[in-house]
């Protein structure tokens, strides 16, 4: 159940069919600290240049009751009826990853894009913005540390 | 299927699961109870915006600050990279040490909750909740009946030990227990997205990131801002909020300060009213969502359910908690008992072609014992004869006799199997060559309501048309020789050598060690001085006797003497006959002793084997409890009215009457000095105050005073005072002094619109008769 994998298609389709030729494929992996505690609450979304909301690439932990404690994510894509469809699973237990597949537009890359993972869990303190990697080719495959609950978030372009 | 079936199927079976949710919640109930001490509250209207600036003066890097339920101010922050979570005092801002947000491993918790299972676990836990909810009602509904209404809730609980266990347990956490299962629904109900709490979707806000100019005139106050924008603007200090000016801590939540690395953040603070967002620079709030009422009702039962910020509430929550394990196990020998009483009639003959019909009513299984002593009789006298339950109550072609065996549940209420055969009788008609249908009645005179249900049926019956072989017959305390002179009736009736041996399963018995006997003796067949009602050789002693010494393991295995009170009854097995005899203990398992005052019957196989006893010599006997005539502990004034041998129970309750309550005997003798039992140790405890006055007397000689009603009528206006002041009444002796008591009681009380019968339903009054 940690490890879901998913392959986004629904939305790249919404972006329109031509661009499909020019997309590229997005895998981003989560490792969790052992924080001791019950299993995480992740929104992993993208903003674009001015921070503003673009899409959720993936939401782990499916009750509706706490998506409020992902609360940037909450806030941002509140206009968005549509954020959970088809990118929604279980909550990732300590200690383990979650890895997430996304087809993202070739002109994504390297335009002031971010990579954004709010985290939260049960009785511990929220984490909005827990971890912030711009979407550059520089960064992928380079590990970087979140605030409390990430150990290290990978992408790889392919 | 009846609520008596819904509460005993759900309870043994999803019991188990509420057991488990049960203790979990108990342990669960440390963590509010532990933080209720962990540390200080707000004072009283301390505005949020001065809580926010004594924070920002002593933690750095805050980032949220949260109001626990259980009053607790907790402050998040970072220290560089490092998260932080301390305890803050509201007062002056001091960090008190680290936060931890549960004392308990997270297992616990999610054992209550879902059982460990994950969200299929949730389902059966919700589950769970629903059948307790509907064990709770059933549990209530089954109370009422037993209890006999609302009014009579609080009366004392009569029957075995694990059913008082589970009566009175049941009547002091049952509505804590359908309140904790109820909230448990609500918040299984929003946790498993069947309500939505949330007030949609937040709104889309931002800081307005203003110009530098516009802020130059407040550029004075950057020294005392806290959260300067990474732009180098400069952001409004939180004492200048309104929004947080002008909210208080005691309804804060959390309120969670704009980040350090994004300009454009708010504040954002949740109060138990709803939530707010506040532009960081110019303090204006930005969007208002108030709570929506889902989400308050939630909220409320998270308090009810959790004893979160409510250390009392949560230590009773606990208690409640672990009831359920005491319910469960006494739920469980409760129907274990009631399994082995279950009716199992041997030698059943088909119903078309029995002759004999007989039907049982049965509340605790006794009554099939008597129905099948019966069955077996007319059995071996030839009859073909099938035995059922009342509620299969019918008659075909080949009947020719039937009867109903009937016993009485609670307030004159039928045994709950039988709860509709009333009706179902009502509808039948008797045909044209109506079969006799003979009632006998079961029951306990201890009871208001004394085989009411048997007199129902009885009424009805003759309503309806049937004929009777014999009139109704009201069977005592299940007592084997009542139901044997009922059989010597009915052997008459049908012509026919009939005897009824009833052997009811006794008890294990212990042997007793007679220690010391007080010998009356009785007549001496010189006539004389009130001689002529006497009887050779009809002598009375008192007998007192010793119990074996018991470990704790027999104990606890359920062997050995039980214990006892003075009223309740000793049954002695005489060799040679399984019926046993009862008496009533003159004294308490306190007493050290076992003391029964005993008189020869002509002919009477247990007394004549108790009168023969010498000291060191064994006897067979066992304890039956008598609850409805032990004496409860009290100050109020209580009336003891005895004659002959029934003064032994009273002697017994003045012999532990350390309290010094004001006890009134009144005692009934035929001569001074042959049976003024229990003489001088009465004599000696009017002397130490255990017994305030004594009226005696004695129907047979002299100026004696009559019989002990005389003295009532002569005593009316003491006895109205005492009445009048709460007085307890017991009545110990044959059946005729009994009613003839009952009767001059009703004179005396009379004025003050009082009578026996409204006493007894107050459990003020109780007979003991033999």
């Amino acid at each position: 159940m940690s490890k879901p994998l998913l392959t986004l298609l629904a939305a790249a389709c919404a972006l329109a069919l031509p661009a499909l030729a020019h997309s590229r494929q997005v895998t981003l992996t989560a490792q969790l600290k052992n924080y001791g505690g019950d299993g995480a609450y992740l929104a992993a979304y993208l903003t674009d240049a001015k921070g503003a909301y673009v899409r959720t690439l993936w939401v782990a932990g499916g009750k509706a009751k706490y998506h409020k404690h992902l609360s940037d994510w909450s806030r941002l894509s509140a206009g968005d009826a549509k954020r959970l469809d088809g990118v929604s699973g279980a909550s990732v237990g300590a200690g383990r990853a979650l890895k997430v597949r996304a087809e993202l537009a070739d002109a994504l890359i390297d335009a002031g894009y971010e990579i954004r993972i709010d985290a939260a869990a049960e009785d511990m303190r929220d984490s909005p913005s827990e971890i912030r990697v711009p979407l550059s080719a520089a960064n992928a495959g380079k590990p970087q540390a979140g605030k409390q609950y990430i150990q290290s978030l990978t992408f790889q372009l392919e | 299927m009846g609520w008596k079936a819904i509460h005993r199927w759900l309870g043994l079976t999803i019991g188990t699961l509420a057991v488990v949710l049960g203790i979990s919640g108990a342990i669960l109930a440390v963590d509010p109870v532990q933080q209720a001490w962990q540390a200080p509250a707000a004072p009283d209207g301390l505005p949020v915006a001065t809580l926010v600036e004594r924070v920002t003066r002593t933690v750095t890097g805050a980032e949220e600050i949260r109001h626990l339920p259980s009053g607790a101010i907790v402050v998040f922050s970072f220290d560089g990279d490092q998260p932080q979570a301390s305890y803050v005092d509201p007062a002056d801002g001091r960090v008190l040490g680290a936060w931890q947000p549960s004392a308990l491993p997270r297992w616990v918790k999610n054992l209550h909750r879902s059982l460990l299972l994950g969200d299929a676990g949730r389902w059966v836990a919700a589950g769970t909740a629903l059948a307790m909810g509907l064990i709770c009602v059933s549990a209530l509904v089954l109370l009422l009946r037993r209890m006999g209404g609302w009014q009579r809730l609080a009366a004392r609980v009569r029957g075995s030990l694990a059913q008082r266990i589970h009566v009175v347990a049941g009547r002091v956490v049952l509505a804590v227990l359908c309140l904790s299962s109820l909230t448990a629904l609500t918040m299984s109900a929003s946790t498993l997205g069947l309500v939505a709490l949330d007030a949609g979707p937040e709104p889309d806000v931002a800081s307005a990131v203003p110009a530098v100019s516009a802020l130059s005139g407040l550029s004075a106050l950057s020294a005392l801002s806290a959260a300067n924008g990474p732009t180098g603007q400069m952001a409004l200090p939180s004492a200048q909020l309104v929004l947080l000016k002008s909210l208080t801590v005691q309804d804060l939540r959390k309120l969670n300060f704009p980040a350090a690395a994004d300009p454009k953040d708010t504040w954002k603070v949740a109060t138990r009213q709803g939530q707010g967002w506040i532009d960081r620079y110019s303090g204006q709030t930005l969007a208002w969502q108030d709570a929506t009422l889902a989400q308050r009702i939630d909220d409320w039962a998270l308090v009810l359910h959790t004893g979160e910020g409510a250390w009392l509430w949560a230590v009773v929550l606990a208690l409640v908690g672990a009831s359920v394990l005491l319910f469960w196990l006494s739920g469980v020998v409760m129907w274990w008992q009631a399994r082995r009483l279950a009716p199992h009639i041997t030698g059943n003959c088909p119903l078309a072609q029995a002759d004999v019909l007989i039907f049982v009513a049965s509340e605790g299984g006794s009554t099939w014992g008597f129905a099948q002593t019966l069955q077996d009789a007319l059995s071996q006298g030839g009859h073909r004869v099938h035995t059922s339950a009342l509620e299969e109550f019918q008659t075909l072609a080949a009947t020719q006799q039937v009867f109903v065996l009937a016993a009485t549940y609670g307030e004159g209420q039928a045994p709950a199997h039988a709860s509709h055969a009333l009706e179902i009788i009502a509808r039948l008609s008797p045909g044209a060559t109506p079969v006799p249908v003979t009632v006998l009645g079961f029951g306990d005179r201890q009871f208001p309501a004394f085989c009411a249900f048997a007199q129902a049926l009885e009424k009805t019956l003759r309503g309806q048309g049937w004929p009777a072989l014999l009139p109704l017959e009201c069977i005592h305390q299940q007592s084997g020789q009542q139901f044997a002179r009922w059989g010597e009736a009915l052997a008459q009736a049908l012509g026919e050598g009939l005897v009824l041996a009833h052997v009811p399963r006794v008890p294990t018995t212990t042997a007793l060690t007679l220690s010391v006997r007080q010998d009356y003796p009785g007549a001496d067949g010189k006539g004389g001085k009130g001689g002529k009602g006497w009887q050779r050789g009809q002598t009375t002693a008192i007998l007192r006797f010793t119990w074996p010494a018991q470990g704790l393991a027999a104990r606890l295995r359920g062997h050995g003497l039980a214990h006892f009170d003075a009223g309740d009854l000793v049954g002695i097995v005489t060799p040679g006959s399984a019926v046993p005899r009862f008496y009533s203990l003159a004294s308490g398992w306190q007493d050290g002793f076992l003391e029964i005052c005993v008189r020869q019957t002509p002919g009477g196989l247990c007394s004549t084997h108790l009168m023969g006893l010498q000291p060191g010599d064994f006897v067979a006997a066992f304890i039956r409890t008598n609850p409805g005539f032990a004496l409860p502990r009290t100050r109020r004034p209580v009336v003891l009215i005895g004659a002959g041998t029934g003064v032994a129970p009273l002697a017994g309750f003045i012999r532990r009457n350390d309290r010094h309550s004001p006890m009134h005997l009144y005692f009934g003798g035929r001569d001074p000095a042959r049976d003024f039992f229990f003489g001088p140790e009465i004599q000696r405890w009017l002397g130490e105050g255990r017994l305030a006055t004594l009226q005696t007397v004695f129907s047979r000689v002299p100026d004696g005073g009559g019989y002990v009603q005389d003295a009532l009528r002569r005593d009316a206006e003491r006895l109205r005072d005492w009445v009048t002041q709460g007085a307890i009444v017991r009545v110990c002796g044959g059946r005729a002094m009994a009613q003839g008591v009952a009767e001059a009681l009703d004179v005396v009380l009379a004025p003050l619109q009082l009578s026996v019968s409204q006493l007894k339903a107050k459990e003020r009054y109780a007979e003991d008769v033999f």
